[in-house]
């Protein structure tokens, strides 16, 4: 089934008629309107690093600490799946504006499983976590336990936000799975292809938004204690 | 705007060539605290993430040469950063329930607790 716009008709008094204004086909329209979502994101992941900037000014040296108990290799590899996937949904954009759909739809299939492999490895670096009893309400996190409360504020913050960003990469792959569909469907062509497009985008602000995470948990405390705001 | 007039090769050079720069830089990430700026870890950790998202916004979010959105980024970005400076540089210097406070009030029993350190 092709892309096809079929225009409204409105009819007047006189019993004129006259075709609506459509909007389908205005791809900066939906760029833009994209992109104003995307500011949310900003805003609310700005939010959570506010939050987390100004606990850290209240604990320094606790922050150092835990951010070097963290495992920089996990997080390192993550990092370069992430890297890379947003390289391949980028070509798969790339290939489906010059007319390749097949290549497009390997791209976007490889994107896919690069973002089960993060989450895979997400998934066992919070278990490794949990086992030395550091959780969200769980261990060395209950109010009672005898950790540094910089730290507790600290990992905290860590499982909220890598949490939330891991949901939002939960939901790229349900958004690559519904384009995917769409492509077979036709609904997606070389000719209308801001799905694609808007999806893509949605991609590079998980990867940007990863780009802060990462070195803001892993790396201050890659220095040991002595290692300076 | 038609984005199909496209160099297939010359953009999918500049992909490979972006992806080579972040991954520069990513090493560059893990070298840093033993390298250069040691005192200075969260400076420039922050810094090197900046000119990555620079690198990914211009060229992988294609925002390079639309400045209406650029403009809609930067002041999205303005706003999160005023907050920043107001809540950081004014409020909590200044905070008035400090000692009472659970975040920034001294440790209850049990709990091992570092006193604030306001910068």
């Amino acid at each position: 089934m092709s892309h096809e716009y079929i225009p409204e008709i409105a009819t007047d008094r006189d019993g004129n008629k006259h075709e609506v204004q459509g909007w389908q086909d205005d791809f900066y329209g939906g760029k833009l309107g994209f992109w104003l979502f995307m500011f949310t994101e900003v805003l609310m992941f700005g939010a959570m690093f506010l939050v987390l900037a100004y606990y850290n000014t209240l604990h320094p040296h606790e922050f150092i600490e835990a951010s070097a108990s963290l495992n920089r290799l996990l997080g390192g590899i993550n990092t370069v799946i992430l890297l890379v996937s947003a390289l391949t949904m980028g070509l798969s954009l790339l290939k489906m504006r010059v007319g390749d759909v097949k290549g497009a739809k390997l791209m976007i299939w490889a994107t896919i499983l690069l973002a089960i492999a993060f989450l895979v490895i997400k998934g066992f670096e919070w278990r490794a976590e949990y086992n030395h009893g550091i959780f969200l309400l769980h261990g060395e996190m209950l109010p009672e336990s005898g950790m540094a409360f910089g730290k507790k504020l600290f990992f905290g913050m860590y499982f909220t936000m890598t949490g939330i960003h891991g949901f939002h990469i939960i939901i790229g792959i349900g958004l690559m799975i519904w384009l995917l569909k769409r492509i077979n469907a036709g609904k997606v062509t070389p000719e209308h292809h801001i799905l694609h497009w808007n999806i893509a985008l949605y991609w590079d602000i998980v990867h940007l938004i990863w780009v802060f995470v990462f070195p803001y948990y892993y790396m201050i405390g890659a220095g040991g204690v002595t290692g300076g705001h | 705007m038609d984005t199909n007039t496209i160099d297939y090769k010359k953009e999918r050079v500049a992909y490979y060539k972006v992806l080579i720069g972040l991954l520069l830089l990513t090493a560059v990430t893990f070298i840093q605290p033993h390298l250069f700026m040691t005192e200075s870890t969260f400076l420039a950790q922050m810094s090197i993430a900046v000119v990555k998202a620079w690198l990914i916004i211009m060229y992988y979010m294609h925002l390079k040469g639309d400045s209406l959105i650029g403009v809609m980024g930067i002041f999205s970005l303005f706003i999160v950063a005023t907050f920043m400076v107001i809540i950081l540089g004014f409020d909590v210097p200044n905070f008035q329930y400090g000692t009472e406070s659970h975040i920034t009030g001294p440790a209850s029993a049990g709990v091992e607790h570092a006193t604030p350190a306001h910068h």
